[in-house]
């Protein structure tokens, strides 16, 4: 059908076209922004968007009619396209774990998280800011506490980082987080595996707190589940076992309370959620509309549906470097900064 | 406009490189045969476990029988054979006095290649210093099977420094003096023929604000082969120093480089210029006659480089580090040619400079490489000579042309 009277459409423009289309051809070949009157570049402008709308409109049209007749026969529909992102055209990328990796798993055991990780210490965190701290710094912190289990906070005073460091792994806290405030703003995140871990300095962005979400839910005192989503080269697995290291490995299920990382184009997503799994009469009966509503009587049987509470807060992570050991800002060693000489490409992801 | 393909990395000349990182694994990587091939692992010696970890190594690079010395994070010092790595000899370094090898882990380790025991041709003399100064000299008969033990014939030992920490060591060219310097303890030089310490380093002096930054050297090396008298020693306040007995205690020189401290260094083969490597995954080389910095190797080079090596004839070197990657740089265009990922933190690398002779040998088999190169030679000049010809050509009309236009005018 589609199909038809697109081509009938062709076919009348072009049996007209040979009359009028040879002035727009005309102007398409000089490009608007060649003209410099303004009111004529932005009405030839205007003529193309037009025109470009609606091809791509009627693409579409014809898209969804072959698909439609390819149901009402039966057929296979058409394969749906996938769209070229720029995560799926991501560069190859030779630091990617792969699952039969022995050297990986080996690694993996030997590295500074295992002893937390192997649920053989239970993670005890320090949690403190930078020396001037106001307004939303403390607000983020209490929300912290609120999401991970077993986190302290301490004031930072006047003590040198290195000292709480020190102070830290003798109290046998398992990691430090510094929340770092600018501008009364919070905009840095330090992430200090103890006694000898690894340094992740993020910067902090897109912070929303709690009080600002919504119909936000309040988290219960459950140790929460742990969702760590495409951290797939080497650093980025490793920065996630950095993650996953400061929650506790054993979560109450019952709790129904999800702390997700997301990772996308470096971009480290945190969210909180808690969510409830109901049964419910299904209502897709209704929705499709009355004629049919006679034969479908059996599929309105119970379903279970699974609902999503966000409890906040959210925030985005950018890596900008992984530090070897300890915090130390002057002789340090890095395991992994950014550099832009690095950004090359934008297809080109380091977690 | 996003760029969709990668940029292709041009291939390094034939050779061999051995690197060794932090679960006890030797890899062997190997760029072969013709021209603009791309390196990669061959073999891996050991198993996967950190409690052997590497800390360091020395190789006897020559071509009868080189020998290649490890040391181990529990305190074990392994000679291996650097062609297929079996191993020939492996000692306990560990004292008797009840320190246990994760206090006292080796920093140094050097294999002599010229001392060796009259009474066999089999043995191996070797140093070995450990982070709190131990130092000690040992010749060893290497056993001829597995069954036998290890015969240790002489063992020298000495304490560098009383109170820092050592992290870094070097023995000359002519095995006659060794370097030692760390977290607190000034550059030293030691005569190994007598064990007594030749000279010591003086501290430079405090700046124009009355400020003394504490003693702290994290890497050196020797700047010429049939000089001991010069050195370079790098800093962790990313200072590299030029150190010359001859003159003076204090340094000739000191150059800064970067913002985060230095950890490797390594001399060209006419001691006219260093290798520099710092803990963010920088690396240039300096002109250390007049101290100007030549030039970055640009590479994407993200994790601090623990390890430094030139080639010994090819202008190649090799640096690696705790991003996990091997790289080969040419020395000249500071050009990335190869970089192998290795997947763990690296902590050393050397080069065995004998293997383009097996590759010759190998290669002459099935195809003569000098075949290939001499027809491509040909190729050339010939495409050359039809240009001359086109462009004598084209000179010709074009003159013609104007003798024309000279006739109708």
């Amino acid at each position: 059908m589609g199909s038809k009277r697109e081509k009938s459409g062709n076919e009348g423009a072009d049996r007209e076209g040979e009359k009028f289309m040879e002035p727009l051809e005309k102007e398409v070949l000089l490009l608007p922004s060649t003209i410099k009157n303004k009111e004529k570049r932005s009405s030839i402008h205007a003529k193309l968007k037009h025109k470009k709308k609606v091809e791509k409109r009627k693409r579409a049209k014809a898209r969804e009619a072959a698909e439609k007749r390819a149901l009402e026969l039966g057929d296979e529909p058409p394969p749906k396209k996938i769209p070229r992102t720029i995560e799926n055209s991501r560069e190859f990328d030779e630091t990617i774990c792969k699952p039969d990796d022995e050297e990986l798993f080996a690694g993996n055991d030997a590295d500074e998280f295992s002893s937390v990780l192997k649920q053989g210490l239970p993670p005890k965190i320090l949690i403190t800011t930078c020396r001037f701290n106001s307004t939303r710094g403390p607000a983020f912190i209490s929300d912290l506490l609120s999401v991970i289990p077993n986190a302290h906070y301490y004031k930072r005073g006047t003590y040198d980082l290195k000292k709480i460091v020190e102070y830290a792994s003798c109290k046998d806290f398992t990691s430090v987080i510094v929340v770092h405030t600018n501008r009364r703003e919070p905009d840095a995140l330090l992430i200090i595996a103890l006694p000898d871990g690894p340094t992740a300095h993020f910067k902090l962005s897109k912070v929303v707190l709690r009080k600002d979400i919504k119909n936000h839910g309040n988290p219960t005192s459950h140790k929460p589940e742990l969702v760590l989503k495409n951290f797939t080269t080497r650093l980025g697995h490793r920065i996630g076992r950095l993650i996953q290291s400061l929650f506790p490995q054993d979560p109450n299920f019952h709790g129904r309370r999800v702390v997700t990382f997301h990772n996308q184009r470096d971009f480290i997503f945190f969210r909180h959620h808690r969510y409830i799994f109901e049964t419910k009469e299904s209502k897709q009966a209704d929705s499709r509309g009355k004629n049919i509503r006679a034969g479908d009587e059996k599929s309105s049987e119970k379903k279970v549906v699974v609902r999503l509470q966000e409890c906040g807060p959210r925030f985005a992570l950018k890596l900008i470097s992984l530090q070897y050991g300890t915090f130390d800002s002057k002789g340090g060693e890095y395991e992994w900064v950014h550099k832009p000489e690095m950004d090359t490409s934008r297809r080109r992801f380091f977690l | 406009m996003p760029r969709t393909t990668t940029v292709d990395i041009p291939g390094c000349p034939p050779l061999r490189a051995l690197t060794f990182d932090v679960l006890g694994l030797i890899k062997v990587i190997e760029a072969k045969g013709a021209e603009k091939a791309h390196a990669q692992v061959v073999e891996r010696w050991g198993e996967p476990d950190s409690s052997r970890g590497l800390l360091a190594s020395s190789i006897i690079d020559r071509e009868l029988d080189p020998l290649l010395g490890v040391a181990r994070k529990n305190g074990l010092v392994e000679i291996l054979s650097p062609i297929n790595g079996g191993v020939q000899a492996s000692v306990s370094n560990i004292n008797q006095a009840g320190t246990s090898a994760e206090d006292d882990a080796i920093v140094g380790l050097y294999l002599f290649r010229r001392k060796q025991l009259e009474s066999s041709s089999r043995s191996c003399t070797f140093l070995t210093c450990t982070i709190k100064g131990n130092t000690i000299i040992r010749s060893i008969e290497v056993p001829r099977s597995q069954n036998d033990t290890v015969n240790e014939v002489t063992q020298t030992t000495w304490a560098t420094s009383g109170s820092g920490d050592i992290l870094c060591s070097k023995v000359d060219e002519s095995e006659n003096f060794a370097l030692f310097g760390g977290k607190r303890v000034e550059m030293n030089l030691w005569d190994l023929e007598s064990n007594t310490k030749v000279w010591t380093a003086k501290s430079p002096a405090k700046n124009s604000l009355g400020i003394f930054t504490p003693t702290w050297f994290t890497s050196t090396t020797f700047l010429n082969k049939d000089d001991h008298r010069k050195f370079v020693s790098g800093t962790n306040d990313h200072q590299v120093r030029l150190y010359d007995i001859s003159a003076q205690r204090r340094p000739v020189m000191s150059l800064d480089f970067r913002e985060t401290p230095i950890k490797a260094l390594a001399e060209d083969l006419d001691g006219n210029k260093i290798y520099v490597g710092n803990g963010s995954g920088d690396l240039a080389s300096f002109d250390i006659r007049t101290g100007k910095l030549l030039g970055s190797f640009l590479g994407k080079c993200s994790g601090s480089i623990r390890s430094i090596v030139r080639h010994r004839e090819r202008p190649v070197i090799a640096s690696c580090g705790l991003d996990g990657y091997l790289r080969i740089w040419d020395i000249d265009s500071r050009q990335l040619l190869s970089a192998v990922f290795l997947k763990q933190h690296l902590m050393a690398v050397v080069f065995d400079s004998y293997f383009r002779n097996e590759e010759v040998a190998f290669s002459s088999m099935d195809l003569p490489p000098e075949a290939i190169r001499s027809e491509e030679e040909d190729i050339v000049p010939a495409k050359r000579k039809k240009k001359s010809k086109t462009r004598s050509g084209s000179k010709k009309h074009s003159s013609g042309k104007r003798n024309k236009k000279s006739d109708l005018e």
